[in-house]
């Protein structure tokens, strides 16, 4: 029997698996389609590079989701998602490795050289090696072996991703508000699990916002140090360009705004009629 | 006898782009370009009311183009098709994306007064209109550098800048040019992000804005500038990186202060003043040492002053200490 991803363990069709497999693919097609079109424009392979470098961070921090996700919501099926989204976070980052070095005219020499000498490459190449890690170590097999060591070594996922971040700032000409987006995600993340620890039930709107609250105020003085420090541009400015909407909303509002929709999952779970998950310590 | 010495500009004949294949070039161009956006863009069309066709036969300048070419400025590399060099642009006015060209429609481009100002005889404003009736025009191929490692082969249109400078008639104690892009937060949104130092500021020595390259583009491909290209008026200094070359351009302001320039105060660990193309003088995050050719799968060599040294090399002698190469 062939395994497809979209199927679970017993080789029946999951929804939920194949909504993640079509998710991770749906970028890649559309990358496609605009390749094959013209749609990628004067510069496509520095189209793709930055297309592919973006669905790496998001596709990596929607897999890190899953588990509060599943915590908030009681929603423990989703969980069947987490692999194959984290798989194919290392095919983008692959597939984004490869575009830079065809940007570079197919010159190993030259693009090793690069990754060496930039800063902002080889941090990239630090996150693209620890995620090959631990794609090389996502089978059934290596879960087995490895036993409680793969826990302390997948939990370097999240470093992998501030990596990324990082990677995403300093790439940046001037403007890093999408970067500064996704070190919001990354933060908001960082404090479920963080309230998670300090025993605070995950299932409930108080512990919730408190995050959202800590998390977006986290973003908007982290984006202003940012400025503060990697550019010519004063942090006060940028401080308090969150405090008017224009031209849009800040990203710090848009971290905000994600905690609280997540502060609202629980109720609409009160509703659905499931009763809240158990508080366990277990990490899944 | 007559000793030819070649310089950068010059090519052998054969190796120039013959006119009728350029202007062929421009007609499948063209063609290509209207299958996808019959098909494709008609929505867009409709949501966004004037097209870019349309706005162009409303410009009053447009029976001013094409220009003459100026056999003097001829280059080694084909032109870059104009659909690519009229919709891969830089316009942080407009966002930060290089996909604005939609977006820069809604540059309002007459009236349009040009202010000369600062240490001149006499201040004045002149329409662009007039501006445009009191210049020789003409038609120059120049190669175009990015900082970003990318380049291509414009035909400009315009007027040499040295043309300005003599109309304005600066003091003899003015040493620098500054040039503003217009600010109008009401049709350019990214000036509404408020931490950028609007308006867009550049500037040259007076050497250097007197120096036959300095050019001040009006059009481009034979017609009126596109507004995403920097209409109505924009400057090209091509053997300095393209964010020299500013746009949509307000003001000329002679003065004895060296003007804090835009990219140069945003970042300026990475962009200063000078801003002279130099291969061997990396960006911090990428190298200068090749440039990829829009439209073409080619990387080719980048060259000291963009290919023109013989030009300009003369003018930064004696400056080693300054930074001129980024
Ligand atoms: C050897 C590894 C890597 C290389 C060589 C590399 C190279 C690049 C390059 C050349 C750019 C564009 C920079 C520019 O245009 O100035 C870029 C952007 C980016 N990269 Fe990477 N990268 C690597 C690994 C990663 C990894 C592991 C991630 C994510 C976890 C990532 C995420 C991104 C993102 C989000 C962007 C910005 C895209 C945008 O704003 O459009 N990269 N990278």
């Amino acid at each position: 029997m062939i395994d497809f991803p979209w199927n679970d363990r017993a080789g029946r069709f999951s929804t939920v698996r194949g909504a993640a497999f079509a998710l991770a693919l749906a970028p890649a097609c559309w990358l496609a389609f605009e390749a094959a079109t013209g749609g990628l424009g004067a510069k496509p392979l520095t189209e793709a590079t930055h297309q592919t470098g973006l669905w790496t961070i998001r596709l990596l921090l929607v897999t890190l989701a899953l588990t509060p996700l599943r915590r908030i919501t009681g929603w423990n099926r989703c969980i069947v998602a987490r692999r194959l989204l984290g798989l194919s976070v290392f095919a983008y980052a692959v597939g984004h490795l490869a575009l830079y070095v065809a940007d570079q005219g197919w010159d190993l020499g030259q693009a090793a050289s690069e990754i060496a000498l930039r800063f902002y490459l080889t941090v990239g190449f630090v996150a693209l090696v620890g995620l090959a890690l631990l794609a090389a170590t996502s089978t059934d097999a290596a879960i087995r072996r490895l036993g409680r060591r793969w826990q302390q070594l997948h939990r370097t996922v999240y470093a992998l991703a501030a990596l990324g971040v990082l990677h995403f700032f300093l790439q940046s000409k001037i403007d890093a508000s999408e970067a500064t987006l996704m070190m919001g995600f990354w933060l908001l993340l960082m404090g479920w699990r963080a309230a998670q620890r300090a025993g605070a039930p995950l299932g409930a709107p108080r512990t919730l916002t408190v995050v959202a609250l800590a998390a977006g105020l986290a973003t908007a003085g982290l984006e202003a140090l940012w400025y503060g420090l990697a550019t010519g541009i004063p942090w006060r400015l940028v401080l308090a360009a969150n405090l008017t909407l224009t031209p849009w909303p800040r990203p710090a509002w848009w971290v905000l705004g994600a905690g609280l929709a997540a502060a609202l999952l629980p109720l609409a779970r009160a509703r659905l009629g499931r009763r809240p998950l158990s508080v366990s310590p277990s990490r899944a | 006898m007559l000793i030819k010495r070649k310089r950068g500009w010059e090519l052998p004949e054969s190796q120039a782009t013959p006119e009728s294949v350029f202007r062929q070039r421009r007609r499948l161009i063209a063609g290509l370009a209207a299958g996808p956006i019959l098909l494709g863009a008609g929505a867009l069309l409709a949501g966004r009311g004037a097209s870019p066709a349309a706005a162009e036969e409303a410009d009053p300048s447009a029976k001013l183009y094409p220009a003459k070419q100026n056999m003097r400025y001829r280059l080694d590399r084909p032109v870059t098709g104009e659909e690519l060099a009229t919709t891969y642009n830089n316009y942080y006015e407009f966002g930060s994306s290089k996909n604005i060209w939609r977006e820069a429609q809604d540059l309002p481009i007459r009236p349009w007064t040009v202010s000369i100002k600062g240490m001149v005889e006499k201040p004045f404003e002149i329409a662009i209109d007039d501006l445009l009736a009191k210049m020789p025009l003409e038609e120059r191929l120049y190669r175009h550098r990015c900082v970003e490692a990318w380049s291509m082969a414009v035909p400009w249109s315009g007027f040499a800048l040295a043309r300005l400078v003599e109309l304005a008639k600066p003091l003899s104690a003015a040493k620098y040019l500054k040039m503003v892009t217009l600010e109008d937060s009401d049709v350019m949104p990214g000036q509404r992000a408020g931490w950028y130092p609007w308006p867009y500021t550049e500037g040259l020595t007076i050497a250097e804005a007197t120096n036959e390259l300095a050019f001040i583009a009006t059009g481009l491909y034979g017609k009126p500038i596109p507004r995403q290209n920097g209409a109505p008026l924009r400057l090209a200094t091509p053997w300095k990186y393209g964010f020299k070359s500013v746009k949509s351009i307000v003001s000329f302001e002679f003065t004895d202060q060296r003007p804090q320039t835009f990219w140069e105060e945003i970042q300026p660990a990475e962009y200063g003043f000078w801003a002279n193309v130099n291969p061997k003088v990396p960006h911090p995050r990428w190298s200068q040492a090749s440039e990829r050719v829009l439209g073409t799968d080619e990387r080719v060599p980048t060259q000291l002053f963009n290919g023109y040294a013989d030009y300009v090399a003369d003018l930064y002698k004696g400056m080693e200490g300054e930074k001129l190469y980024m």
